[in-house]
């Protein structure tokens, strides 16, 4: 049997990424240094669960952890996907666990079904709103749109959970060339206000408060209350707005604000609003939360240029960069959006797709 | 010259007065002629006309290879044993460049056509050059004797043509002159054309070429078939225009002399294949496969000159390929051309002796140069050693050159040198070819015998490696470590001439574009090799940045060259810096600190993609003119901030937002002289643009509703545009970075670890191929493949027999278990292949992609009797695991019987297993269907089962169960390339074969001996039934019970008294009786002697004709005897072999 290239990491930032791209390319990896200095050394207990998901969602994947916890290896084996389900800790949201899960799932041998339980929203990890309106739309420039989608059967606000959500993704043989310079203009906003286990006006007053800030801009601005009652709102009190901006082109771009104690509604509702329109502000074809997404896409493309306009990458977005390289071996060329123009801020992304097939897709 | 008139036309043959006559006959196409007769006869027509369209359409399919440079077509020449295959070579190369050659071997490039290059390549009469070249050609000149017709080896060729993907074929028909009879010759046409038609398709190109002129096909011939070469189209295979590959035109060894000569030439070899890339772009970091060797890594990649370019720009102009182009031939394995360019060397091949004085060579550039450095009579050092110059006129000692190390050093080469000179007494010529110290022997030596000597050498390569070792090379190279890295430079490659490249021969130099690739990919790992270079290098580009006034950073750069971590390259933390921190990485033991203090601050760093902005940036928003700041990024939203033409502009083309633009023009607003002409500028910009869409609209209302075909095809040709566009200003290095290395073009691939038989064993008539792997393909796991026998394969498969597959680049045995589809049920293994019936198979071996075509085979050996292409499929399926189950039926008795109940024994063998299988059903032979209930505690095993009907203490219980199998985890791959003997790999025998080889008797099992089976006569007992019962039961059901009767009959107690006339006719009726009883037995002794009479007859005919057939026999065994006799002398031993279809 051939050795399989292996590829080593140290410290447990990034993990995530990381565990991704070598699931994707088939490439063991060893990340050791995890916190090795912190009191309480090695692996959290949300990193075990996720390295237990990921080992559920695969079939063939030996992870070895170390004694005292601050090592792994993971070889990877295929993604099998189908109906699966799995609990979270409290320690971190659904966010957490379903972000690696978005970049599997379209390569997967059968279409996943996959059930979190835990918290949908905290102000860690993108909430599970945001998943629904702002990254799987991020998939369909990829072609990968029938049947896709995220059901939140239950809300969970921290610190106690008791959400539930149904992630559904179609597998694809290969994804499309995204080829997105255009970021047009901003056509409307949408937006999702929810309350659980709170007065549900507060929903309400979120809505009244992000109009005053986005009403000058469009009249295309609709804000949803979204409220759950009884058993489907999970265990603790909570709310939260999340907001949508979408252009002409169709870039989006997503910002939300979640409850905190002694903060009232409105402005939470501001501070989201205010994010937004700091996304907005950004500028290019995909916010700063999508990039590597984005980015993971257009490596996987077929092998043909993909390019997209994005904003300045955010440091996971470089360490990303560098990771897809000792992955992939594909670099990307990064130039100024607008070489005329000194000022802009925006860089154009292009690579060349490595042309990956899902492999692990059955045939007839 | 130019006053010279032209020569006038040559007036038309044809007479103008015929002119107006042909007008009244129009030859070609007369529209009315074929304009339909009724209106539905139209319709059909035109329907049939659609059809007709639809059908010609393709899957559009996106052809990655480049339609500017594209590389040569690979025509692989295929067919039997002496079936003419390099003549036909030869002939066509002849036909191309003009020149004859007289070995070949390995690929041959030439240059058709402008825009086209041919590699012809022979393939040879082994399986396994069949399978690789199958993989590869794009043109296949199949080969056929006339004479014998179709044999087996070309049936086996077109199947596994058929499995990996089927490139164009055109049939070549030879030995036609031997046909002497003409109708006999155009029948033959005949047959094998329909023949030929049925393996290929309808139409299928077939072309026939008599006899042998001067060793060569006859030009006509070779003219047309080569005419037909040149417009053949290709459309793309879709596994070749997925992967890179490359067929081998060349092969170097690059390993160090020393290394080799000290492990006796078994350690591994760095080697370096070159060849034109194929099929996709050729990426570094992925493996590459040489089927026949082994899966590989690439230690580097680097483009080197084309050796057989395209004509360039000045020849275009033509509407022909120019003379001097057709001359190119680029065939380094048969040793044409005579110039070869390396990275970083020339080497030229001298044609001729290459002795003094030998005037009939032509001398080129290149040799009169080589003749010039062998009349230096020492070398330079010898003749410093020698001049005695003293540095006053009044001294006596002149100075001496050298220090004491030097001296030792030559004096050591010099002693190795002769220690060597007297065990190889060819030592000679191989101090001449070293570049480094041509001028050390002045004698032109009677060994250096040019170009034959020197061709072998270049071709047994690894001969030369294994003692002949120029000893200066080697001190060379223990002196510079710096070279350790690329020891090329120093060593000897065979007899060649090198040159450090010089601008007289237009070398592309590549050295610094390869430290940069170095650089790039090595960037944290191993500095230690040419740290100063880096750093000055980095020196330069810091101050090249700080120099270019730009705060504009270079993004590429900063991520993927550097070590700063992300916030650092974000804060626009300097290059500079940078170097710094690095040195310290490599010799400083504080920095080691440093990060760890840094890693306890990233403690508190969360893994998280969302982005929270922090609160004294959403304070940003709280004012009103920043709220409007984004006003223009809204549909609604204006530029207000500019005012004037801006904003004009801005409202007329709403519909075209062009942010960039309106940035780009505000800074520039200081400058209103420029704004304003970027203003016109954009405007007539915009105009075209508005023009553009106009004309298209108004030409051509058509074309916005194009169909799906045509829609496919734009959209393939746009994204190929743009691939070719996107990196046409990035340097080179970058690009090969980003992209990899294009098709077409011509790279040395360095590769390591390469297996020491594949050089020593090396033979150039077996092709190599050297195949890009993708991500997945590089893993192993369970294959499914869908898989048929070949129904021309005699035998059929059993599980668990290995079988090689063909499969993707590798060829490998492994051993598949074969299943069916249960009812979606359950996969259920199968112990042999279905007849004509596809079937799952599931084997451990290398991951494919789905839908790749295989073949398999039992053995690849040449001497196998009948087909041997065993089965085809397709790959569906991949995975870690795999679920197949067998049946399985555990039998037990009954021993005792109650109503429906029944206890069981025999079936398991403890009351733990009767547990496991309480619930399950079970059956008797005659059907009666039942359950396990519970274990019994008294004999193990025992149970208690209940039944649906009372069984038989004869009955036989039966519980069938499924068991799960997985297949071996083997994986053998074919190395048949290590091999002296190439044909000759066996892979793992059948068990049967490894007894039959090693004279092991096969293990009689006492229990398994076919012994006559004993059944005793089954005894059944009157059926008895009670009295009482009897008298019981109605009149209808009683036993009829007769006994047989006891006194005598009437008739019998009756005695008979015949009258007279009763006697005497009894009496004469006995008499007749007893003649026709005598007369039937004459007749019957008479018939039988008749009989053996008309038998012996018949023997002798039967006899006199089985003579006659012997005779004839004897005479068509003589014939063929004759002709193989006779073709036996005209191949010379070649292929004794052949099997007739």
């Amino acid at each position: 049997m051939a050795q399989m290239g292996l590829v080593q990491f140290s410290g447990h930032q990034h993990l995530r990424l990381r565990l991704v791209l070598s699931i994707l390319s088939g490439k063991a990896v060893r990340i050791d240094k995890i916190r090795p200095d912190d009191k309480n050394p090695g692996l959290r207990d949300f990193e075990i669960s996720l390295l237990r998901l990921l080992e559920k969602v695969t079939n063939g994947t030996v992870i070895e952890i170390s004694v005292t916890g601050t090592a792994f290896l993971l070889k990877p084996g295929i993604i099998s996907g189908g109906p699966l389900t799995h609990d979270c800790p409290l320690s971190r949201s659904i966010g957490y666990f379903l972000e690696p899960i978005v970049m599997l799932a379209p390569f997967a041998k059968k279409s996943f079904q996959l059930t979190l339980r835990g918290i949908t929203t905290d102000d860690q990890d993108l909430s599970a709103d945001l998943f629904r309106t702002g990254t799987l739309p991020h998939l369909q420039l990829f072609g990968i749109s029938d049947g896709l989608e995220l059901r939140i059967k239950k809300r969970g606000a921290p610190p106690a959970g008791g959400g539930e959500v149904q992630f559904l993704c179609p597998i694809v043989k290969q994804v499309k060339t995204l080829n997105f310079v255009e970021p047009g203009k901003i056509k409307r906003i949408r937006g999702v206000a929810h309350a659980v286990r709170v007065n549900p006006q507060f929903s309400n007053r979120m809505i009244e408060a992000s109009r005053s800030i986005l009403n000058r801009y469009i009249p295309d601005i609709y804000l949803y209350s979204d409220v759950y009652k009884g058993e489907e709102s999970g265990k603790s009190p909570g709310y939260a707005l999340s907001l949508l901006a979408e252009s002409t082109t169709s870039a989006l771009y997503c910002a939300e604000a979640i409850s905190q104690p002694g903060v009232a509604p409105e402005d939470i509702a501001l501070r989201a609003a205010r994010a937004l329109l700091t996304e907005i502000e950004k500028g290019g074809c995909v916010d700063r939360q999508h990039q590597q997404l984005v980015l993971l896409m257009m490596v996987l493309g077929s092998e043909d240029v993909s390019r997209c306009r994005m904003g300045v990458p955010t440091p996971r977005t470089i360490q990303f960069l560098r990771d897809i390289r000792s992955f992939f071996g594909t670099s990307f060329k990064i130039v100024s959006a607008d070489p005329s123009d000194e000022d802009c801020s925006q860089l154009l992304y292009s690579c060349y797709g490595t042309g990956y097939v899902n492999a692990n897709r059955t045939v007839a | 010259m130019e006053d010279r008139p032209h020569k006038a036309h040559r007036p038309s043959k044809t007479d103008k007065k015929d002119k107006g006559k042909g007008k009244e006959k129009q030859h070609g196409f007369n529209e009315k002629a074929f304009a339909p007769k009724s209106g539905r006869r139209a319709d059909r027509q035109g329907r049939r006309n659609v059809e007709r369209d639809q059908q010609r359409l393709h899957v559009p399919l996106v052809n990655r290879t480049p339609d500017s440079e594209p590389p040569p077509v690979i025509v692989a020449i295929v067919g039997p044993p002496g079936v003419g295959k390099t003549t036909l070579l030869k002939s066509l190369v002849r036909r191309y460049t003009k020149q004859t050659l007289n070995d070949v071997k390995g690929p041959v490039t030439v240059v058709s056509a402008k825009k086209r290059r041919l590699t012809f390549i022979e393939c040879n009469n082994n399986l396994n050059s069949m399978i690789d070249i199958g993989k590869i050609a794009d043109l296949v000149l199949l080969m056929i004797d006339a004479s014998f017709g179709l044999e087996m080896e070309t049936f086996e060729f077109l199947n596994i043509l058929q499995a990996h993907g089927f490139p164009k074929v055109i049939g070549v028909l030879t030995h036609l002159d031997l046909i002497k009879k003409a109708d006999t010759l155009k029948a033959t046409k005949k047959s094998l054309k329909k023949r030929f038609w049925t393996e290929i398709y309808q139409g299928a190109k077939l072309f026939y070429l008599s006899g042998v002129l001067n060793g060569r096909y006859p030009d006509t011939e070779i003219l047309n078939l080569s005419r037909f070469i040149s417009v053949m189209k290709f459309r793309p295979l879709v596994f070749r225009n997925s992967h890179p590959y490359l067929l081998a035109d060349r092969i170097e060894d690059l390993t160090p002399r020393e290394q080799v000569r000290l492990s006796k030439g078994k350690c591994d070899r760095t080697v370096t294949v070159y060849g034109y890339i194929r099929g996709t772009n050729l990426r570094m970091g992925t493996k590459v496969h040489i089927p026949g060797v082994g899966d590989m890594d690439m230690e580097s990649v680097s483009i080197l000159g084309d050796p057989c370019p395209l004509p360039d720009a000045d020849s275009e102009k033509r509407r022909k390929l120019s003379e001097k182009k057709k001359l190119v031939i680029h065939a380094p394995m048969s040793d044409v051309g005579g110039v070869m360019y390396d990275k970083d060397a020339v080497w030229i091949n001298v044609p001729g002796s290459f002795t003094r004085g030998n005037t009939d060579v032509p001398q080129g550039e290149g040799e009169q140069m080589v003749m010039d450095l062998q009349d230096a009579e020492a070398t330079l050092e010898a003749g410093v050693a020698q001049s005695q110059i003293r540095l006053l006129g009044s001294s006596s000692k002149h100075l001496t050159v050298g220090t004491l190390d030097d001296d030792d050093d030559s004096d050591g080469s010099e002693d190795e040198s002769g220690s060597e000179e007297e065990e190889d007494s060819g030592f000679d010529s191989d101090a001449i070819s070293d570049g480094d110290n041509n001028t050390e022997d002045p004698v032109p030596s009677a060994q250096n015998t040019g170009r034959k000597s020197r061709r072998d050498v270049a071709r047994t390569l690894p001969a030369a490696s294994s003692s002949r070792i120029p000893p200066d090379a080697d001190v060379e190279y223990y002196e510079s470590d710096s070279d350790l890295g690329d020891g090329d430079e120093s060593v000897d490659l065979g007899r060649r001439f090198e040159m450090e490249d010089g601008d007289a021969f237009e070398i592309p130099s590549d050295d610094p574009m390869d430290e940069a690739e170095e650089e790039e990919e090595e960037d944290d790992e191993d500095e230690n090799a040419d740290a100063p270079k880096w750093k000055r290098n980095l020196a330069e580009q810091a101050q090249a940045l700080s120099s270019n006034s730009q705060r504009r950073k270079d993004w590429m750069k900063l991520i993927y060259s550097s070590d700063l971590t992300p916030e650092e390259v974000l804060s626009g933390k300097d290059d500079r810096l940078m170097t710094v921190d690095e040195e310290d990485d490599d010799n400083d033991e504080f920095f080691r600190l440093k990060t760890v203090s840094r890693r306890v601050e990233d403690e508190e760093e969360i893994d998280s993609s969302k982005v929270v902005s922090s609160e004294e940036d959403l304070k940003k928003w709280v004012g009103e003119e920043a709220l409007d700041s984004i006003r223009t990024l809204f549909i609604t939203g204006t530029a207000r901030q500019e005012g004037g033409g801006q904003e004009e502009y801005e409202e007329m083309g709403s519909d075209f937002e062009d942010l960039e633009a309106g940035d780009a023009a505000a800074p520039s607003a200081s400058k209103p002289i420029d704004a304003e002409a970027l203003q016109a500028a954009a405007l007539a910009a915009k105009k075209e643009e508005l023009k553009r869409k106009f004309d298209e609209q108004y030409d051509d209302p058509e074309a916005s509703k194009a169909d799906f075909y045509t829609e496919k095809k734009d959209e393939i040709s746009r994204q190929l545009q743009l691939n070719m566009e996107e990196f046409k200003d990035v340097s080179a290095e970058a690009r090969a970075l980003v992209e990899g290395f294009r098709p077409g073009a011509y790279v040395r691939i360095e590769l390591v670890d390469v297996p020491c038989e594949m050089i020593e064993h090396f033979d150039p008539s077996f092709p190599i191929v050297v195949g890009g792997l993708l991500a997945a393909e590089e893993r192993f796991g369970y294959v499914q493949v869908r898989l048929k026998r070949h129904r021309w394969y005699v035998k059929t498969l059993k599980t668990n027999d290995p079988l090689i597959f063909s499969l993707g680049w590798r060829r490998f045995q492994s051993v598949p278990i074969y299943s069916l589809d249960d009812h979606s049920i359950r996969m259920r293994m199968l112990k042999y292949t279905p007849e004509h019936m596809h079937c799952y198979a599931t084997f451990y071996g290398p991951v494919s992609l789905p839908n790749t075509g295989f073949c398999a085979f039992n053995t690849l050996v040449a001497d196998t009797p009948g087909f041997r292409v065993s089965a085809t499929g397709v790959v569906l399926d991949v995975d870690r695991s795999v679920k197949i189950v067998k049946k399985i039926k555990l039998t037990g008795v009954p021993y005792k019987i109650f109503k429906n109940t029944a206890f069981v024994k025999d079936m398991f063998n403890s009351a733990l297993e009767v547990a496991k299988f309480e619930g399950a059903n079970i059956r008797t032979v005659s059907g009666i269907r039942g359950q396990v209930k519970k274990g019994l505690s008294k004999p193990d095993g025992a149970f208690r089962a209940t039944f649906e009907d009372k069984v038989l203490m004869s009955d036989i219980i039966f519980l069938r169960a499924w068991y799960s199998i997985q297949p071996r985890k083997f994986y053998n791959p074919v190395t048949s390339l290590l091999l002296l003997d190439k044909s000759k790999w066996e892979g793992m025998r059948l068990t049967g074969q490894v007894r039959r080889d090693e004279g092991i008797k096969t293990p009689l099992s006492v229990n398994s001996t076919y012994k006559r089976i004993e059944r005793p006569e089954r005894r059944f007992n009157p059926l008895v039934i009670p009295k009482k019962l009897q008298a019981a039961l109605p009149y209808a059901s009683k036993p009829r019970i007769m006994k047989p009767q006891q006194r005598e009959t009437y008739m019998q107690k009756r005695a008979v008294v015949m009258e007279p006339e009763e006697r005497k006719a009894v009496a004469l009726l006995q008499q007749i009786r007893a003649l026709r009883k005598d007369q039937v037995a004459r007749r019957k002794e008479k018939k039988s002697g008749k009989r053996a009479m008309h038998q012996k007859k018949l023997e002798a005919e039967e006899e006199r004709k089985s003579e006659k057939v012997k005779e004839r026999k004897k005479e068509v065994m003589r014939g063929i005897g004759k002709k193989s006799k006779r073709e036996a002398d005209v191949e010379e031993g070649r292929g004794p072999k052949r099997r007739k279809t």
